[in-house]
């Protein structure tokens, strides 16, 4: 039976690695585009999971295993894909803030970013606001996401959106933030261009500023 | 089994609701009703801005005082604050915490070097909270240098070797337990405890992990948890633990809980 697009998606959606590798070749070997493989197939069984995760229906590990399948499959197929064809969403730089050693909810969104379609670096835990600054400087990115679980750390994001002011950055890139005692209305406060109580809604949060939602 | 009671935290969303209302009522319950299930300390814990954070402090402490002697745990990321509220506490109690994050052990542990205060002692540093147990080990070896530079009795230390999620790292649990057993290995004299319900964040049905967890990390030498004693089912884990492990003599501490209603069918 020929492996179909959608095979593969359920694949991704079931968290299975080896199938959705498999699949991935046996679409290739079928002459189905590369592109459609990965935008449809791989990340369409991605995006899926973030729905359910969302709905409270699938869960933690759920997502792990998914953003696992489908690497396993881009791995393969990206490739092929000419680089000028490669669609990024655009870049986003992820950190944890000064003084703060939480990574998880972190690690979350960078998973979902990448599922997206985002061109992702992790800037790590415990990251100064001098060093955003920095990076922003060195690397380009098009949208900083900060996270924080402490209401002593979450500070931090503050500081950092008033230093890349100083600088004369503040307009060259989006500012998004998240974490546990973070809420939408401490975004506003501190003039941050977005909130998402979880790193689903994060990934959609970060499309909606690139102009891809 | 030393319990530091959890509910007393402004990283819990609905006490910190608690906190920002100025809430007595449900502060002095909630303290009441984890001295009441059997608490050694209670966890104070402000999680507001530096600003108020030493007011909100003091009057956190103040409330839990005022319905229970049980003693206090003291609890901020900030060790300064930490130390600053050691006058406000009737009783000799725990802090929490030091780690190898900045100068905690330099700012707490001269402030309880030859008393009889406790505290917690976390696995992390500035690099952040290690997954691997033989990290987790080399710092508890040098925050162990550190104690005993400052002389604090190696028996007021209560290592919490940081449990990962298990929805993140299925081998967070086997982490745990080898880091318990290395440091063990060298400080026989320390406890351990565990902020345990964090291993489950991402799961559903939380409390079968906790409670499996609770059990397996006591039969591994775990002889505290920083959780919530008004818990029925962790209540029920933790004593019959206990008893299996042959620490409970007659059972009776297991009886005794029970009788006492704190876990089991619910009498009114």
């Amino acid at each position: 039976m020929a492996a179909t697009i959608e095979d593969l998606a359920q694949a991704v959606f079931d968290g299975d690695s080896r199938k959705a590798k498999k699949l991935s070749q046996k679409l290739l070997d079928a002459g189905e585009a590369p592109l459609d493989i990965i935008n449809q197939g791989l990340m369409g069984g991605m995006s899926e999971v973030g729905v359910q995760f969302k709905a409270g229906t699938m869960f933690v590990p759920d997502v792990m295993a998914a953003a696992e399948a489908m690497s396993a499959g881009v791995e393969l197929v990206k490739p092929l894909i000419a680089h000028e064809d490669i669609q990024s969403l655009g870049t986003v730089y992820m950190c944890t803030v000064k003084a703060d050693l939480h990574d998880i909810g972190k690690n979350l969104v960078i998973m979902m970013l990448e599922g997206a379609g985002f061109n992702v670096i992790n800037g790590g835990v415990d990251v100064a606001p001098e060093k955003i600054v920095e990076d922003v400087k060195e690397l380009h990115p098009d949208i900083i996401g900060m996270s924080a679980l402490l209401t002593t750390t979450m500070l931090h994001m503050k500081d950092t959106i008033e230093l890349l002011k100083e600088e004369g950055l503040r307009d060259q890139v989006k500012v998004i933030i998240g974490g546990a005692p973070v809420s939408q209305d401490f975004a506003d406060e501190i003039a941050a261009d977005g909130y998402s109580p979880d790193a689903v809604s994060a990934a959609d949060l970060a499309k909606s500023l690139v102009g891809a939602a | 089994m030393i319990i530091i009671g959890e509910k007393i935290n402004g990283f819990v969303p609905k006490t910190l609701e608690a906190i920002r209302a100025h809430d007595d009522e449900y502060i002095k319950y909630i303290a009441k009703a984890q001295a009441d299930a059997g608490a050694t300390y209670i966890d104070v814990c402000a999680g507001v801005e530096p600003e108020i954070e030493h007011e909100t402090m003091k009057w956190l402490m103040d409330l839990v005082q005022e319905v229970t002697d049980t003693p206090l745990c003291i609890d901020s990321p900030d060790p300064q604050v930490v130390v600053d509220m050691i006058p406000y506490a009737n009783e000799v109690g725990c802090l929490n915490s030091i780690s190898l994050e900045g100068n905690k052990c330099d700012v707490i542990l001269p402030a309880i070097a030859g008393t009889e205060w406790k505290v917690v002692a976390l696995t992390c540093d500035d690099d952040g909270i290690p997954d691997d147990p033989k990290v987790k080990y080399e710092i508890a070896k040098k925050i162990m240098a550190k104690v005993d530079e400052y002389g604090v009795d190696h028996d007021n230390i209560l290592f919490d070797p940081l449990v990962t999620t298990l929805g993140t790292n299925q081998q967070s649990f086997l982490n745990f337990i080898e880091a318990v057993e290395l440091i063990k290995a060298d400080f026989p004299d320390v406890h351990f405890t565990s902020g345990l319900s964090n291993i489950s964040y991402g799961l559903p049905y939380r409390k079968a992990i906790n409670m499996q967890f609770l059990s397996l990390a006591m039969a591994k030498g775990m002889d505290s948890a920083i959780m919530d004693p008004t818990s029925r089912d962790m209540l029920a884990a933790m004593f019959a633990t206990d008893a299996l492990l042959g620490n409970d003599s007659y059972c009776k501490n297991y009886l005794k809980g029970f009788r006492n209603n704190l876990f089991g069918p619910k009498k009114d």
